[in-house]
């Protein structure tokens, strides 16, 4: 077995030098900073035929605040060769100069949707930000009907993140999807302060409003889709809602042999039937577009990718939060503490 | 000459402060006058001024923290002075119950909360059953859910050095006032209390500064809609990540809480003298 698995690590030895040139086959484990929860666990799906064929081993770290990743650039010691960014994270990042472009020949990549497909990031993960409430309140079917609180009583738990918030203030007050960015913040803020007296919560953690809704304390809410799938007290809708990637990305300065290992990992991230696998996990989709006949037909509508799902959706705009992020959240803070 | 050789012990620990916990603070306080391009520059202080919404967090700070203070001190007073009258072996089990929930991580206790306070916790459910009111409540995810949960944290730190001070009060002197005739209220207010002056003083001092870097009851009790400065540090520390202007707030609060500890010496001073 040992010898097996010494002359395996030399063929993806030298196979590696073959395309980077610089690999050597000493790596043994390589380190992922991702976001924790279920999507955490589901890399796992992507970690187990990637050690089946390489040898080598991939260890989950979380959670995966910028912070965490300027941090260990900064201080030039880079523990983990892979690390999971939001969209607009990852455009912060590659901003900041904090991560370096992958090596697509390497990954040698499956189909994949267009946008997960970046210099700098793959995205392995589809996520939307969708309204859920509980059930037996009055469904609403549109933003417009979320922010009506008047005809749709009920306390509402929101992100505490602007960028999962402000734009659905925005559809609410009339503004068309295409039409969103660059994004009008004090219209935004101005339609919220509408409804401030029903905001029961801003959330931080993903966890927070399944919680909130399951206990009652609120029974409307904006969260992650993922989150508020298959929970029997819960309902949600993607009519309207965003979808979102979230990339992995190389930090700046990780070893060549570790990164080229990474590849490989990257790699298992485009295969389909990973991309299955790990759906069963946790009801966020990879990047493929020919996933949909692979996921378990009961549950369908969970999945955020699916043909029917996608087109009532639109996409989130990184660059303009890249650019704008740091406007906005003064501006978010403000309104935070007239709440 | 003792000296000598207790300077050469306590080199290494001096050493140790001085790399891990002094050199970061240092290096900290410096990030705040670092420019992107890595020069000397005081733009995130100007940014403070200008953005006046960070002064406003750290007032609000301020605020909730006072608060958290003075319902300490209501209920910390009377519970030291209560302990104060108690058998010696009482004071023992009240002691023990004042400490034990420091021994629970915070993160328990402030969740704990949530299951007593919420919508449908103990305390709104005995209320409705017993008619006391129609509809939950709203404990939580406000500044009372906050003062609430600060206050249980840092009962404690006020609790513990009042109750030390209060037993060392002797009972000879309250006896004296009494034996010329004061009434139990004057002895209270003319004898007792003036002697607890500075522990209490001391206690709410300390129980204020440890308020202001509040993270967890804020961002759990209050939701997220309650603004204090250790909440908007993680954010400018993690998520955008803009450590410069994080560390240009973390100077300003360090100077709040030197000016405050200083105005505290000064007061303290003239009542001793």
């Amino acid at each position: 077995m040992k010898r097996r698995a010494f002359t395996h690590l030399a063929t993806a030895g030298v196979a590696m030098t073959a395309i980077g040139g610089v690999a050597r086959a000493q790596v043994k484990e390589i380190r992922i900073i991702e976001a924790g929860g279920k999507s955490g666990e589901s890399i796992d799906e992507y970690i187990k035929p990637f050690r089946t064929k390489t040898g080598i081993n991939c260890v989950r770290e979380n959670p995966n605040p910028l912070g965490k990743l300027r941090a260990m650039v900064e201080s030039g010691k880079i523990t983990a060769c892979l690390f999971e960014l939001g969209s607009d994270s990852a455009a912060q990042a590659r901003g900041l100069k904090l991560i370096e472009p992958l090596d697509w020949d390497a990954i040698a990549p499956q189909p994949m949707f267009p946008e997960a497909r970046t210099e700098f990031g793959l995205g392995y993960q589809y996520f939307s930000t969708v309204m859920a409430w509980r059930k037996g309140v009055k469904e609403p079917k549109s933003w417009a009907d979320f922010f009506n609180t008047k005809d749709f009583p009920g306390k509402r738990v929101l992100p505490d993140y602007p960028q999962y918030c402000l734009a659905f203030a925005l559809l609410a007050d009339g503004v068309a999807p295409d039409k969103l960015f660059p994004l009008d913040v004090d219209r935004a803020l101005k339609k919220l302060g509408t409804i401030k007296r029903d905001i029961a919560v801003l959330w931080k953690a993903g966890a927070q409003p399944p919680q909130l809704l399951n206990d009652n304390e609120v029974q409307y809410a904006i969260s992650w889709s993922g989150r508020v799938a298959g929970q029997p007290k819960i309902a949600f809708t993607f009519n309207q809602g965003m979808f979102d990637l979230s990339y992995i990305c190389v930090p700046k300065g990780a070893a060549k042999e570790e990164r080229a290992a990474a590849m490989k990992l990257l790699h298992e991230m485009t295969v389909v039937q990973n991309q299955a696998k790990a759906a069963e996990v946790v009801s966020y989709t990879g990047c493929s577009p020919e996933l949909e006949a692979l996921l378990p037909k009961d549950k369908i509508n969970e999945f955020p990718t699916t043909k029917a799902n996608k087109s009532v959706q639109w996409q989130q705009n990184a660059e303009w939060w890249r650019d704008n992020g740091e406007m906005v959240d003064k501006k978010w803070e403000q309104f935070r503490l007239n709440l | 000459m003792p000296s000598r050789t207790a300077v050469g012990f306590i080199a290494p620990l001096l050493l140790l402060m001085i790399v891990v916990f002094d050199a970061p603070i240092l290096y900290m306080l410096a990030l705040g006058f670092w420019s992107k391009q890595g020069g000397f520059t005081t733009e995130h202080y100007g940014n403070l001024l200008e953005a006046t919404v960070y002064l406003k967090v750290l007032a609000s700070t301020l605020r909730i923290s006072l608060i958290a203070t003075i319902a300490n001190v209501l209920i910390g007073y009377p519970l030291a002075y209560w302990m104060r009258s108690l058998s010696p072996r009482a004071q023992l089990v009240a002691i023990a119950l004042v400490i034990t929930p420091f021994w629970v991580s915070i993160l328990v206790r402030t969740y704990a909360w949530i299951v007593v306070l919420g919508n449908g916790g103990i305390v709104n459910s005995a209320l409705i059953n017993l008619g006391l009111i129609d509809e939950p409540v709203r404990f939580l995810y406000n500044e009372l859910g906050v003062t609430i949960g600060m206050a249980n944290v840092l009962l404690p730190f006020l609790v513990l050095p009042l109750f030390a001070a209060m037993l060392r009060i002797d009972n000879r002197v309250l006896q004296a006032a009494a034996s010329l005739g004061a009434p139990a209220r004057t002895i209270f207010w003319k004898v007792f209390f003036p002697l607890t002056i500075p522990a209490l003083s001391a206690g709410a001092l300390l129980v204020f500064i440890l308020s202001l870097g509040f993270y967890v009851t804020p961002a759990i009790l209050g939701g997220n809609r309650v603004s204090m400065v250790s909440n908007l540090l993680d954010k400018l520390i993690n998520e955008i990540p803009r450590w410069e202007q994080a560390s240009a707030i973390s100077t300003l609060l360090l100077i709040v809480a030197l000016a405050i500890f200083a105005a505290y010496r000064h007061f303290d001073r003239r009542v001793q003298s």
